[in-house]
């Protein structure tokens, strides 16, 4: 896997999570992530595998992740002055104009690629509405990127007490749903989504290559098992054997 | 103008039991996808894709890999499509060299019903044996157990695929009577070795993360040990597999008696070019050829305290 040095343009804390912003001139389609890590020679060993991350954003100019800090390795990138990134990888959100207005949920750290989705669907004036579930305050704090978002959070500190489902949306009403979160989450979305309306779910995986190779990052599917990285992230709903 | 170095290719070919190879590199078996082939051209003087079973097979369910300190811990359990399938498409792995096939059985039958299958295609110049995939229950037959079980399959193979070169791959726990064994049976290489053993747990939830073989720079010492003495014990040729990850990496396997070098975990982490340039850029820095490394530790004392004379 081919990695790129890049400076870190900016960083920002928001709340619990972190923003690097770098400069990328390449296409990214929403819903698509990168392999992220800090150097080392000729590879860092510890931590020794690359992170994914959705693009948070990307203005053609500059691209922006948007992460948590869970353990060394994410640790590590909240310090970096230079990150070592792969090119934009697997399939983001299918855009399908004409399904009228679209609903996009997002749990967690989930809420990452709904940010460069809106951007889409703001550029192809299609409309819709943002769901966003957080555990607390703390992580409520990126909410404030996304106007007119409804919320809710777990512990109830912030909008509605409950997970994203409870802020009350009728997923019904909508003709297309974009989500991304744990999987637990999306099983549920699916669930409020029916049958009736396009929905389209951001998994998240464990990942060793990011490329297709090490078969690691795999959803269960009718049929067997496929590739996170390659046949996803983004999957139809319809298509995920949970 | 850019004047190129006849030497950065020449100087890299070797012979591996009778098939001329640009480079002495090569993928490890279920470490490059068809979707990465992109990412390697030029770099590899053989290809060889991810084992192929008589019938498809899933997998195991996720979680399959974790990260360990210079390495991984994977238990991908096999996954792929099947032989059949697996031939159909197997065209898109030719990139001009010499195709190598990976096959796993759960029976000595099963081993030599494949090896039959692929000796009427001649798209493929050799059969690797997985003899040593920690991660999947050996039906009729434990592979790994020891030397009678690697003879009996590998003599089966042979009689089922005269017509091409068998290379054994054989986990590091016993090698050098399995390697032994792997020879008389009619072996035309060995490679040395497959993951090992590897057990991670998640102190979150207490429970095992993912039991199955550890590989990565981790495991390169281990793989050098097992390279030096199976070269040692045998006389047809070692292919060196096992944490390799920089150019000096491939260098010190053929050292230690590697005709060839697989590169596997690190084309996770770094592009394979880089790996195939730094290689030649040692060879041209010391004004040596590849093929001149291949055992040039044969016979030589080590000198390391611990070292084992061999």
């Amino acid at each position: 896997m081919k990695f790129y040095e890049v400076k870190i343009e900016e960083r920002k804390v928001l709340g619990s999570y972190s923003l690097l912003r770098y400069r990328w001139r390449g296409t990214v389609e929403p819903g698509q992530f990168v392999m992220v890590r800090t150097a080392g020679y000729p590879v860092s060993l510890d931590p020794f595998l690359a992170r994914p991350f959705s693009f948070y954003d990307h203005d053609g100019e500059t691209a922006s992740l948007l992460f948590e800090v869970r353990g060394r390795g994410t640790a590590n990138l909240d310090l970096a002055t230079t990150i070592e990134v792969t090119n934009p990888l697997g399939k983001g959100f299918r855009i399908e104009p004409g399904l009228g207005r679209a609903a996009l949920l997002g749990g967690g750290i989930g809420v990452a690629p709904l940010k460069i989705l809106a951007r889409h669907l703001d550029a192809l004036d299609l409309t819709y509405d943002v769901f966003l579930g957080f555990a607390d305050e703390r992580s409520s704090v990126v909410a404030r990127e996304f106007p007119g978002a409804e919320v809710a959070t777990m512990d109830g500190t912030v909008g509605t007490l409950g997970t994203v489902l409870d802020t009350g949306v009728a997923l019904q009403d909508y003709g297309a749903v974009y989500s991304c979160g744990p999987n637990p989450m999306l099983a549920a979305v699916r669930l409020a989504a029916g049958d009736g309306v396009v929905c389209q779910l951001s998994v998240e995986e464990r990942m060793g290559c990011g490329n297709g190779s090490c078969n690691g990052c795999v959803v269960p599917v009718r049929g067997g098992y496929v590739r996170s990285c390659i046949e996803g992230p983004v999957f139809d709903a319809e298509a995920l054997a949970w | 103008m850019v004047v190129r170095d006849r030497r950065t290719d020449a100087d890299l070919a070797v012979d591996l039991c009778g098939l001329p190879l640009r480079t002495p590199l090569m993928p490890a078996s279920g470490t490059l996808s068809r979707e990465a082939l992109g990412e390697v051209e030029g770099v590899y003087g053989a290809m060889l894709p991810k084992t192929t079973t008589p019938v498809a097979r899933a997998g195991n369910p996720p979680p399959r890999v974790a990260e360990t300190p210079a390495g991984m811990v994977n238990s991908i359990g096999l996954q792929n499509p099947g032989v059949e399938r697996f031939l159909r498409d197997l065209d898109a792995f030719d990139l001009g060299v010499p195709l190598f096939v990976s096959v796993a059985g759960d029976t000595v039958a099963e081993f030599a019903e494949l090896c039959e299958r692929l000796a009427a295609d001649d798209r493929i110049s050799a059969v690797e044996l997985n003899l040593s995939c920690p991660n999947v229950e050996c039906g009729g037959l434990a592979f790994c157990a020891g030397p009678a079980s690697v003879e009996e399959v590998v003599a089966a193979c042979r009689a089922a695929v005269p017509n091409k070169r068998i290379l054994a791959k054989l986990t590091n726990e016993g090698v050098v009577e399995n390697a032994r064994a792997a020879e008389s049976a009619g072996a035309d290489g060995l490679t040395v070795i497959n993951t090992i053993p590897a057990l991670t747990i998640d102190p979150k939830t207490q429970k095992v993360l993912v039991r199955g073989g550890l590989s990565g720079p981790a495991i390169k010492p281990v793989a050098l040990r097992a390279v030096y003495d199976v070269s040692g014990a045998v006389s047809v040729p070692v292919v060196g597999s096992g944490g390799v990850t920089s150019g000096t990496d491939v260098a010190e396997f053929m050292l230690a008696g590697a005709t060839a070098v697989q590169v596997g975990t690190a084309s996770f982490v770094r592009d394979p070019q880089e790996i195939h340039s730094e290689f030649a850029a040692y060879l041209r820095e010391r004004g040596q050829e590849a093929a001149e490394l291949t055992g040039a530790l044969r016979g030589v004392r080590p000198t390391v305290a611990g070292g084992t004379e061999v």
